[in-house]
């Protein structure tokens, strides 16, 4: 599997000079993103792309070769698998559609494009997909022009059904600067499907966490499997749950659709952490990077009345409880108070309590409490803040690192947002070294994602959900 | 299991009620307590065994819709109704079918219990509301067999009406360790039983606090390993 992610020569298959050819921005994407190893562009007509002279002769390709990436009308793909084969080229990505998707029944482009594969030993992603994306290696085989230069590395390793998802993720993750280790585009699974990806990325060292997009799922109960046998957390956003929606996922992917109903209980029975969307998994993601949650209990923490109510809410519609705190911590956090005007319960309004000494009083006794779970902290943020709140908490860094400092410590979640201007939280994001979600709800459905993940673990089993 | 592997040689593709709650208390599922009877001497047998109220059930394996069918006669007090309500059914039904003389469980509450093959992910236990709701809001949840203890209270408290095992006006709480166990069987009955397609149990009625299978189903698939069509022999 390892050829996929890092090959040290890739041959692609498809090349042509004409600035319209798709298969040479599989050529530049991987430049972009500063890949080391060889490339050797393969077509018909001679030529240069990228500095690279087109090979005509596949014939003379250099032996050694670890992936192919195959970008040729589908008629075309299983004699360009042949010549892998001859030349001892054993993993490919197949980027070219207009199989199963296209002609569902006795598609013999297919058959024979799994035959030749089937006799060589040959192991391929797609076809149908852009294949792969390692940001540790710089391997970006989509043939689609993309920004691969602003794509940022991080924890996250992703497997993604679609090519335009797969192209999104990558987007998303990195201006969401959670970043991503690798991303596989699965395409229509003839081969290597969800289950051999994620046994990968479970061993893959790069990866801590390993987040899915499926329009189908192909063999459930190994996927169960190997969830439960996970020590990282697994995320997937299952889409095709509608009648509507069939029929596309169909002529994408070749995806059959699941009854839901079913994939939602075995989600549930495996621990994985189910999302609806593309930035949910980024508020998976960040959520992922804090301790574990052991419970469902909070307490919370505003810097404004209003974001208080709207906590309170959210924190009950996503299933949490916010206890009353001790009435001896409550009196003395009161003390700190400036007007005199605000009543504590929890959710806390810390309005009228500007002192930095009361907010790290207040979270580090709240995050001591035996019935207290996690802490949920909305912070109102402006650069001037340093001087309501005093020394050695002004800068962005200061704050996230006497938040992290806290969480470390006590080993119990802070679900961290500010109410700011955008700018700021942006900067509090691009920050990366504690997670920082984009809006106090958000926060709050982190932890939930959290708890969905952590209640459902072995370790917790047999424990009445509280 | 024999009962299955007869209904299979006789090229059927469901077990009668009878047959199904056979199979399904063998694995210690409570069932209601019935007789087949073929003529009057049964019927009179049977009512004195259960006891009154009863239930009269027209039974063929080809029979699946007995309340549309108008096959279904409740709340019989004495023998001269019994009698009168076999006579009714009896004039509804084939020559070689029976009719199910069955204690009347009371309780106000209708569960669904079941158990279905997916295509990716197996056998799957459904629990849900009972009923004409199980049409009407599908409140349902499934779970992967086997099924440990915990997912089989986690699915009991995900549907939305899930309050309906509580203690709600004045009635007792449902045992959940009983329906637990019978959400395990099934999972257990579905891996260990590979000709079992489907099971149906609708309703599963709470009589004061435990569950009994009032009505029961199980569809077979006829294919042999070969996966050509069994037919009759």
């Amino acid at each position: 599997m390892k050829e996929f992610f890092y090959p040290s020569k890739m041959a692609v298959f498809g090349v042509a000079a004409n600035p319209r050819n798709l298969a040479r921005n599989i050529i530049s994407n991987s430049l972009k993103m500063g890949f080391k190893g060889e490339i050797f562009p393969v077509g018909r007509e001679p030529g240069l792309v990228h500095g690279r002279r087109i090979i005509t002769s596949p014939e003379s390709l250099p032996e050694g070769i670890d992936l192919a990436v195959i970008l040729v009308p589908a008629r075309f793909v299983a004699d360009t698998l042949e010549l892998c084969g001859q030349k001892g080229i054993l993993h490919a990505v197949i980027s070219t559609g207009g199989f199963s998707e296209f002609e569902r029944y006795n598609n013999r482009d297919e058959q024979e494009m799994l035959r030749v594969a089937g006799q060589y030993g040959i192991r391929f992603i797609g076809p149908n997909c852009i294949g792969v994306i390692c940001t540790e290696s710089g391997l970006c085989t989509p043939f689609n022009p993309m920004g691969a230069e602003r794509f940022m590395n991080g924890p996250i390793g992703l497997i993604v059904q679609s090519g335009g998802v797969t192209t999104q993720a990558a987007y998303h993750f990195s201006e969401e600067h959670v970043g991503f280790s690798k991303i596989i585009s699965a395409g229509n699974k003839l081969d290597l499907n969800e289950t051999d990806f994620l046994r990968y990325l479970m061993e893959d060292e790069e990866t801590k966490q390993i987040h899915m997009y499926l329009e189908s799922i192909d063999d459930g109960r190994e996927l169960m499997r190997l969830v439960r046998a996970s020590s990282k957390p697994i995320v997937l956003f299952k889409s095709n749950v509608t009648r509507t929606a069939s029929e596309i996922a169909y002529s994408h992917t070749a995806a059959l659709s699941n009854n839901d109903l079913i994939v939602e209980g075995a989600l549930r029975q495996s621990g994985v952490v189910r999302v609806q969307s593309l930035h949910q998994m980024t508020v998976a993601a960040r959520a992922f990077q804090l301790p574990p949650l052991r419970g469902n209990r909070l307490a919370v923490i505003s810097l404004s009345g209003g974001f208080s109510v709207i906590l309170g809410d959210a924190c009950e519609q996503y299933g949490f409880e916010c206890p009353p705190l001790p009435s001896e911590l409550m009196n003395k956090i009161e003390g700190f108070r400036r007007a005199g005007v605000i009543r504590m319960s929890n959710p806390m309004d810390f309005g009228d309590v500007h002192d930095i000494r009361a907010l790290a009083f207040t979270l580090e006794h709240c995050l001591k409490l035996d019935h207290i779970d996690a802490v949920v902290l909305s912070f109102m943020y402006e650069p001037q803040m340093a001087r309501l709140f005093g020394k050695g908490v002004g800068t962005s860094e200061q704050i996230l690192s006497f938040v992290g400092k806290l969480c470390k410590d006590t080993g119990k979640p802070i679900a961290l947002s500010f109410f700011a201007e955008r700018k700021f939280i942006e900067g509090f994001k691009s920050l990366s070294t504690f997670p920082v979600f984009n809006d106090p709800v958000e926060s709050v459905k982190g932890l939930a994602l959290l708890w969905d993940y952590w209640r459902g673990r072995e370790g917790t089993r047999g424990l009445k959900n509280r | 299991m024999e009962i299955i592997e007869k209904a299979l040689k006789q090229g059927r593709a469901t077990l009668s009620e009878y047959e199904s709650k056979q199979v399904l208390a063998s694995y210690g599922i409570p069932v209601t307590r019935e007789f087949m009877a073929a003529g009057a001497e049964d019927l009179i047998k049977a009512a004195s065994e259960i006891g009154y109220p009863l239930v009269l059930k027209g039974c063929s394996p080809a029979i699946a819709h007995k309340t549309e069918k108008n096959l279904i006669r409740v709340d019989i007090r004495n023998e001269d109704e019994a009698k009168a309500g076999f006579e009714e059914i009896s004039a509804h039904i084939g020559a070689e079918d029976s009719i199910l003389v069955q204690e009347m469980v009371k309780g106000q509450r209708e569960l669904v219990i079941g158990l279905t093959r997916d295509p990716q992910f197996g056998p799957c236990v459904m629990f849900g509301l009972g009923g004409i709701f199980t049409e009407i809001l599908k409140d349902i949840s499934f779970r992967v067999a086997p099924l440990e203890e915990r997912d089989a209270m986690e699915m009991m408290k995900e549907i939305r009406g899930a309050k309906i095992m509580e203690g709600v006006r004045g009635m007792e709480p449902a045992d959940l360790d009983a329906f637990s166990s019978i959400l395990i069987k099934v999972g257990q009955i579905g891996l260990e039983n590979e000709q079992i397609k489907e099971i149906d149990m609708n309703p599963v009625i709470i009589s004061g606090s435990r569950p009994v299978a009032v009505d029961a189903l199980v569809v077979l698939d006829g294919q042999t390993e070969e996966g050509e069509p069994q037919g009759p022999k």
